[in-house]
């Protein structure tokens, strides 16, 4: 038996036997996210005189951190082809328990922070147990989690707002590397979340199921795989994500907020989808979630960046943009189903 | 019974692609008779029935209805002239009340709000009408058994004004008194001067229920007899197209050698009290009609389906109770079900599919592809796939070459025991020759294979024991030596 070598590193062209303009083709669809965002890109920057600056990029890229960092987990979620609508609700109640433990009862760091990050650990744990042991589909357990944590936060901040934050929350969400004007420590956090995702999903046997669980159940139960175990981890996954994007996000705002930021839930699963990855599960993937995330905070920044534009039509343009993308990236790149059963 | 005939099929021919399903078929149905349709599987039984029924509207031939040609176009269209089909598969709402399913679409209202009242009187007194005055429309027909729930299905399709009505293997999953009551309905039926086709493989009900009975062999029709003018005997003769010997070779022997597969007295809610095993070196047919329970057997062996008591133990380690897939992996175990849609990732490369059980003993953490490579290529080739690359996804192989890939798959780290249903389905002759090869290469490096299947031809070709199934039990049990399908079709 041998190995051949040659072709390994790119399958791509393996599993293709078809004339050389149809792969080129292929290829051309199979990037609709990327053409999408040099389209972005070209427009505001011709529409707006202060978008395409170095300093505007790196807002951008400060902007969709505390995403990336949700999205991280929800793409672990949508993999599986479940979902996870708590996000939101768990990141404010990670932000408010790390400010009370520091603020109002004086623990020193790191324990505000651990504590923060165990508790959002725990509620993503409670929610995968809730639907792999007693069959609530994930949209309605993590629905009643989003509930039950954000209860959580409003009672234990008593509708106030803490603004005397811990360090690490701090130094996470709003640091510097390398004095005032230096490189953004929320960016670095960002990259590092999403490349540790990126490894587990592309290189672990872990990361294999994850796929193959969203791919097919049936398939993944027939050769052994514990496809509840799968969920319950990613939705555990999810859970430290979003507490650590809580975090994040708190130091960033510059205070825990007694009641979660609804939108990021909403822009968390618009910009993993608008990458590729889908609802259904089995395909995307991290680099995916990355061209969703530079799509979304490129369009979110852009029109923040055209003076004329009206920003109480901002929420209006963005939803627009985001549908037309999506159709587009439907349509370019062939997923629709040849089985209308299916 | 000189009745004008209801229906009446003439020269009835249906294609598809190059099958020739239908080849001038004549049929006719009496009023008030029951006739049956019997015939291998693919004989062309379910292709009349569907054209009988409005699901294919593409057909040759003539179809007249109380003498007037008509050209049905849906299901939907034959309910509207009286011809209503009880699905093998039944389509009812267990949810649902028993009256509430009774009148599904087409409630009775009054002033646009439903006449619950009126309803639920109605269906009580037709279902007394025939001699179910013991089931309470009120509540979820889901808590009645699945006899009940065909005998609802039937006045269902009564009710929306059928006077013909097509059943398509309707006793296949019922207990033997559930099929009493079937009969007697089909009885009562019969008083009311409905005709009523009736498919099944079991040809001992037939020859109780049926006035007149069509012999189908492939696609054409052997003859239609009196139920006075034919025997069992001569059925099966009339479906192989054969004369068949008249002893049966009841031959049972246990082959003597090692156990790898013992199952006891195995117990769950579709088959009862099941003892089979499976010896070194022997391959096991498990035969039966769909419904038979034979399915879910091979799926519980693997932990695939919950059973309520009774044991298994492969090579001596008894299994623990609600043990998992990968615990009967680790332990010697692999399956392959009747569907390959369901087992394999059509869109993922043939070495992941073929690498997926077993990422755990060829890496620890990280699974690498060179290494996936080095596990799956030699598999891959042993079973001969076409084309063999084995990066091509699965989805784009043709069925056998899909059904290859499903067996390399456990090839890979041999286990004890095969448990495969339906491992040639659908596949073409070379295929299958294939596919049976390997599994006795397989046997005789000295390993256990339990094949379940309702192909009688899949059975006989590879199988050195039989175990017959009916409705849940193991009626059977036969060395493969001078047995033929008559013998198997007359157990069912």
């Amino acid at each position: 038996m041998s190995i051949q070598t040659d072709n390994l590193d790119a399958p791509a062209s393996r599993l293709r036997t078809e004339s050389q303009s149809s792969v080129w083709l292929r290829r051309f669809t199979a990037l609709a996210p990327l053409w999408t965002l040099l389209a972005l890109v070209i427009f505001f920057s011709i529409a707006s005189p202060t978008f395409a600056r170095p300093i505007n990029f790196n807002n951008i890229l400060a902007q969709i951190s505390t995403l990336a960092i949700f999205g991280t987990g929800m793409t672990f979620v949508l993999l599986t082809g479940e979902i996870d609508l708590s996000i939101a609700a768990v990141a404010g109640l990670a932000g408010m328990i790390a400010a009370y433990l520091y603020a109002n009862l004086d623990y020193q760091e790191p324990i505000p922070t651990i504590a923060a990050l165990g508790a959002s650990t725990l509620l993503g744990l409670v929610g995968g147990f809730a639907s792999t042991r007693f069959r609530i589909p994930t949209f309605m357990a993590t629905l009643a989690l989003s509930l039950i944590a954000g209860g959580l936060n409003t009672y234990v901040s008593k509708g106030r707002v803490i603004s005397d934050l811990p360090e690490i929350a701090a130094f996470l969400g709003s640091g510097r590397i390398g004095g005032q004007s230096g490189f953004r420590v929320i960016i670095i956090v960002a990259a590092l979340s999403l490349l540790a995702g990126h490894l587990v999903l592309r290189y672990t046997r872990f990361g294999r199921y994850v796929y193959m669980t969203g791919a097919s159940k049936s398939a993944a139960r027939l050769v052994g795989v514990n496809t509840d175990r799968i969920l319950l981890i990613t939705l555990t996954i999810s859970g430290f994500a979003a507490g650590l994007a809580g975090i994040v996000s708190m130091g960033r705002l510059g205070s825990a907020q007694p009641i979660a930021i609804p939108s990021y839930l909403i822009d968390t699963i618009g910009a993993v989808v608008l990458g590729g990855t889908a609802l259904t599960g089995g395909r995307g993937g991290i680099p995916q979630t990355v061209m969703g995330l530079l799509i979304y905070g490129t369009l979110r920044n852009g029109l923040d960046n055209i003076p004329s534009i009206d920003i109480y039509l901002k929420d209006f343009i963005t939803g627009v943009v985001l549908l037309a993308a999506l159709v587009v990236n439907l349509v370019l790149s062939g997923r629709r189903a040849r089985d209308k059963t299916s | 019974m000189n009745a004008p005939p209801v229906i009446e099929l003439k020269n009835i021919s249906k294609r598809f692609l190059n099958l020739q399903a239908l080849d001038g078929v004549n049929f006719d149905l009496r009023e008030g008779e029951t006739h049956a349709l019997v015939g291998e599987n693919g004989a062309g039984k379910s292709t009349l029935m569907r054209i009988l029924a409005g699901l294919y509207p593409e057909y040759e031939g003539e179809y007249r209805l109380r003498g007037q040609q008509i050209h049905l176009t849906s299901p939907r269209d034959a309910l509207n002239r009286g011809i209503g089909m009880i699905h093998q598969e039944l389509s009812v709402m267990p949810e649902l009340s028993v009256a509430e399913n009774l009148f599904l679409g087409r409630q009775i209202t009054r002033w646009g709000a439903i006449d619950w009242k009126k309803m639920n009187a109605v269906a009580q007194t037709e279902l007394a009408k025939l001699g179910f005055d013991d089931i309470d429309v009120l509540k979820p027909l889901g808590n009645y058994s699945l006899g009940t729930q065909q005998v609802v299905e039937v006045l269902r399709v009564m009710l929306s004004g059928a006077q013909v009505l097509i059943m398509d293997e309707p006793t296949s999953a019922l207990s033997p008194a559930e099929v009493e009551r079937l009969i007697q309905l089909i009885d009562t039926l019969r008083q009311t001067n409905r005709s009523i086709i009736y498919i099944s493989h079991f040809l001992e009900e037939v020859m109780r229920v049926a006035d007149r009975i069509t012999v189908l062999r492939d696609g054409r029709k052997v003859d239609t007899l009196d139920k006075s003018a034919t025997n069992i005997n001569h059925l099966i003769s009339l479906i192989l197209g054969h004369e068949v010997e008249a002893a049966l070779p009841l031959e049972t022997s246990q082959a003597d050698g090692h156990t790898l597969l013992d199952i006891q007295h195995l117990t769950a809610d579709v088959f009862n009290d099941i003892s089979l095993k499976v010896n070194k070196g022997e391959i096991v047919g498990l035969y039966g009609a769909i419904g038979a329970g034979h399915f879910d057997l091979a799926r519980a062996v693997f932990g695939m389906y919950r059973f309520d008591s009774g044991t298994i133990s492969v090579d001596g380690k008894i299994f623990p109770r609600n043990f998992s897939a990968s615990y009967a992996i680790n332990h010697g175990l692999a399956y392959a079900t009747e569907s390959r849609r369901k087992s394999l990732f059509m869109d993922e490369a043939i070495y992941r599919n073929v690498t997926m059980p077993h990422l755990r003993r060829i890496s620890l953490l990280f699974s690498r592809t060179q290494q996936e490579l080095e596990v799956a290529e030699p598999v891959v080739e042993r079973v001969n796939v076409q084309p063999g690359d084995p990066m091509n996804a699965v989805g784009k192989l043709s069925g056998g070459n899909q059904q290859k890939v499903v067996i390399a798959r456990w090839l890979a780290f041999p286990p004890k025991v095969f448990v495969m249903s339906e491992p040639t389905r659908g596949m073409d002759v070379g295929a299958k020759s294939e596919v049976m090869h390997i599994l006795r290469d397989f046997r005789n490096q000295g390993y256990g294979v339990l094949v379940a299947s309702s192909e009688p031809e899949t059975v006989l070709a590879v199988c050195d024991r039989v175990m017959v199934m009916s409705r849940g039990k193991v009626v059977a049990e036969m060395v493969n030596k001078n047995l033929n399908k008559d013998v198997l079709m007359r157990l069912l």
